[in-house]
């Protein structure tokens, strides 16, 4: 039995279908608990006084859900099989990597649990409670040094630039996660006054410029040139991408703060590096792109590539937008309102999601030795996810343009909070598009472990 | 090309801890972490109820910040960093869906906010606030201490003119409800009692009346104007009861002037806010129009007045009084320096 046991946590790929499958779960779970949100601010009475769904205990569970359970844990299982394939290696220790994967999953499961009971630390996206935040600190870690020991054990003697990317994105996490939650401090979790601020929002932000953006990043590289059966456009210009991203990402979380009484230099300074975004995104993005040049087709004819392409477009999208809204002269219109939400939506799930969703249906086969259970439910599910989200970001763009400009124009709050209606009740119903896409999703890998076409050796 | 992953490695690290010195670190000592003008430190209650705010996410929908920009609610004081000085965590927010809350102490009655946390309707009829019944009795009155105590002295100082009028309210309501109506009458500065409805009651005017009518006053005055809606059972002295008002009508014709006035500026010390951040003058006349044809049956606005009225009135405009004799204004009189 013991012997079993071992065997088990040693089985090769275990660590990326932990991640895989619950990062399809946690996708269904994620936009479900977005739903009870999105009701509500169609509704507020429809689930009046039921204390666990109330509107400001979902809203983090949803996002915390999504952005950690889901993006991050389906980006991570890629990951995980990605490393050592670019380093023609095996993963240094499966049951070190199973261990991050049940802690990850644990934290999360806890994490939202003590939320929606009440339990939280009340700074956005690190409202998780302290042992949460220990749990999480730990699977990187050990994430971490995983990375760490098998690019050692490397067979491959150049470090692919997915190399980098995954093994960064463990690695700065690991630093980045226990300074932006304070862990020092303990229960708080939090710094004191302003400072606090200061503190959150460079965590908040490099959440995604150094845990998703980089695995997200990872991940395509390692995609494009195979979809599109061509070497890769420019190593050199991986290169400049990697470096520029560290190093402008890292500066710009002041942007969220930009009305807010903080130093004026570190506005100035949050500013010019997200305008400078731009050049690691438009690196990236050539890279890619001038990589699959002329081979279009073999994404388009294959839904995989079809989520990836896309994942890539809504990275365009968000990266010129971003830059964009972190003018203070645009903030004035966008800060405070439905259209910050829209661009986070497009971020976490059109750029990173998609493209987690992407990673996951191509590592899939390749660690369960069968084929993708449905072609055909991708493509459903793609549709879904894909449709859902432009109405999203239509609607929730289109509510914060009014809510800015009534604010802008000397109209109170209150004034603006039934212009909300038409855009809130579109809204519910495009995320209801996006909820049945992850179910299908999640039904399609489920499937696909229990029943898919077996890939004959 | 094993120099390569100590390069990532460490190299990257070098980065990420050279931000957070340059983006963190370096702001951080160097801001001053001293109180503001206004800052106060929290009382017990006070701190009960931050953590129920902390615990129900009221940070999702309520910044706590003032910017430049701004006109609602706290909109007289930019924020500054020592107002959030000892504060942890912070709670600047991100959204707003709801208003800006750094000033809200002392904005609105203690009743206001009890009806108004058990359902946030009761008082804003389009509010999207979640119903807050379920964090019980004590949980509310420490939720509402919290609230109150947000603009630190400048909310105290708002709070003691709560106070102030809040006793005087209602010493009067319990004189008894005509009392009451001549203590509110009494209120207003003598030109509203004797100003007629500028604005004339016109089908369309008593129309639009009725949509702000639904959207600010429903809750409390109900709705058919007898002061018995939803919130009145948690208010205290309760909502004024329009149809009573017949009996108190200045020299028997004007009210449209009093109603005027207590919508535009609230009767601060009762739970009645004031409004004149949230409709524009045209509004107040036409629901001050809407109660006075519906629920008290009367009209004022075809008193001839000296005005010269304005041109998209046209026929229905009120008459103008024949040969008006105007006052020469006194100097040092009517409030000119």
């Amino acid at each position: 039995m013991r012997i079993n046991l071992t065997r088990f946590w040693s089985t090769e790929y275990l660590t990326a279908k932990i991640f895989l499958v619950s990062g399809a779960v946690w996708f269904a779970v994620g936009t479900s608990l977005g739903l009870f949100s999105a009701i509500h601010l169609v509704a507020p009475d429809f689930f009046a006084n039921i204390a666990f769904i109330e509107f400001g205990r979902v809203r983090p569970a949803h996002t915390n859900t999504v952005l950690f359970g889901f993006v991050t844990g389906m980006l991570i299982g890629a990951g995980v099989y990605i490393l050592p394939k670019v380093l023609n290696t095996r993963l240094f220790s499966e049951p070190m990597g199973v261990v991050a994967a049940v802690t990850f999953n644990l934290a999360v499961l806890v994490g939202d649990i003590s939320l929606l009971a009440g339990h939280s630390q009340g700074r956005e996206y690190a409202e998780y409670i302290f042992p949460v935040d220990v749990m999480i600190v730990v699977a990187f870690l050990l994430l971490t040094a995983n990375a760490v020991m098998t690019v050692r054990q490397r067979r491959e003697p150049l470090l692919y630039v997915s190399s980098w990317y995954v093994v960064g994105a463990m690695l700065w996490t690991t630093v980045m996660y226990p300074f932006g939650n304070v862990l020092w401090r303990g229960r708080p979790g939090a710094m004191s006054g302003i400072t606090d601020a200061i503190f959150l929002w460079f965590y908040g932000h490099n959440i995604f410029g150094l845990l998703v953006t980089p695995l997200a990043v990872a991940i395509g590289y390692y995609m494009v040139p195979r979809i599109a059966r061509a070497p890769l456009y420019s190593q050199l210009l991986s290169i400049l991408g990697f470096w520029t991203l560290l190093m402008f990402y890292t500066h710009i979380g002041g942007h969220h703060l930009i009305q807010a009484p903080i130093p004026t230099w570190l506005k100035t300074v949050s500013i010019i590096d997200s305008f400078a975004m731009m050049l690691p995104v438009a690196i990236v993005l050539i890279n890619w792109w001038y990589t699959a040049r002329g081979r279009f087709q073999n994404f388009l004819s294959n839904p995989v590539g079809k989520f990836f392409l896309i994942g890539s477009i809504w990275y365009a999208i968000v990266c010129v937008q971003g830059p964009l809204q972190s003018l203070a002269w645009v903030q004035r219109v966008t800060h405070f309102n439905n259209w910050v939400i829209g661009h986070s939506h497009i971020a976490v799930l059109g750029f990173t999601g998609f493209i987690a969703i992407a990673g996951m249906y191509y590592v899939l086969p390749y660690i369960t030795g069968r084929k993708i259970y449905s072609t055909k439910l991708i493509n459903i599910q793609y549709w879904l996810v894909l449709l859902g989200l432009l109405g999203f970001f239509v609607s929730l763009t289109a509510a914060g343009l009014i809510q800015g400009h009534v604010w802008l124009h000397g109209g109170t709050v209150y004034r603006s909070v039934p212009m909300l209606k038409p855009y809130m009740t579109t809204r519910l119903f495009e995320g209801i598009l996006i909820i049945i896409g992850s179910y299908i999703g999640l039904y399609n890998v489920i499937m696909t472990f229990l029943k898919g076409e077996r890939i004959s050796e | 090309m094993r120099s390569s992953e100590a390069i990532i490695v460490w190299g990257s690290l070098l980065v990420v801890v050279a931000a957070m010195f340059a983006t963190v670190y370096w702001p951080v000592i160097n801001i001053r972490d001293e109180p503001s003008d206004i800052w106060r430190p929290l009382q017990s209650q006070e701190e009960k109820g931050r953590l129920i705010y902390i615990a129900n996410g009221c940070t999702y929908c309520h910044s706590q910040y003032i910017r430049p920009q701004d006109w609602g609610i706290g909109a007289e004081r930019i924020s500054q960093s020592g107002d959030y000085y000892r504060q942890i965590p912070h709670l600047l927010g991100s959204q707003r869906t709801g208003p800006d809350l750094s000033q809200e102490g002392g904005e609105h009655s203690d009743d206001w906010h009890r009806a108004h946390f058990i359902n946030p309707r009761f008082t804003r009829p389009r509010s999207l606030m979640p119903a807050f019944a379920y964090i019980g009795e004590e949980g509310i009155e420490s939720l509402i201490a919290y609230i109150q105590s947000l603009g630190g002295k400048d909310a105290d100082q708002r709070m003691a003119v709560q106070n102030r009028f809040h006793e005087e309210a209602i010493a009067a309501w319990e004189r008894g409800p005509d009392e009451h109506i001549r203590w509110l009458h009494s209120r207003v500065p003598q030109p509203w009692r004797i100003m007629p409805s500028e604005t004339p009651a016109t089908r369309a005017s008593v129309a639009r009346g009725e949509k702000v009518y639904q959207d600010y006053c429903i809750g409390c005055h109900g709705p058919v104007g007898d002061g018995a809606g939803p919130a009145a059972p948690y208010i205290y002295p309760p909502p004024v009861n329009f149809t009573t008002l017949r009996r108190h009508l200045i020299d028997g014709q004007y009210i449209g002037g009093i109603l005027y006035y207590q919508i535009m500026n609230g009767i601060t010390g009762t739970a009645m806010p004031y409004h004149k951040k949230d409709l524009e003058s045209a509004k107040i006349w036409d629901v001050g129009n809407y109660i006075m044809v519906n629920f008290i049956n009367v009209r004022d606005d075809r008193i001839p007045s000296a005005g010269i009225p304005v041109s998209y009135e046209g026929r229905h405009a009120k008459p103008v009084t024949k040969n008006p004799q105007p006052e020469p204004i006194q100097p040092g009189k009517g409030g000119v320096r």
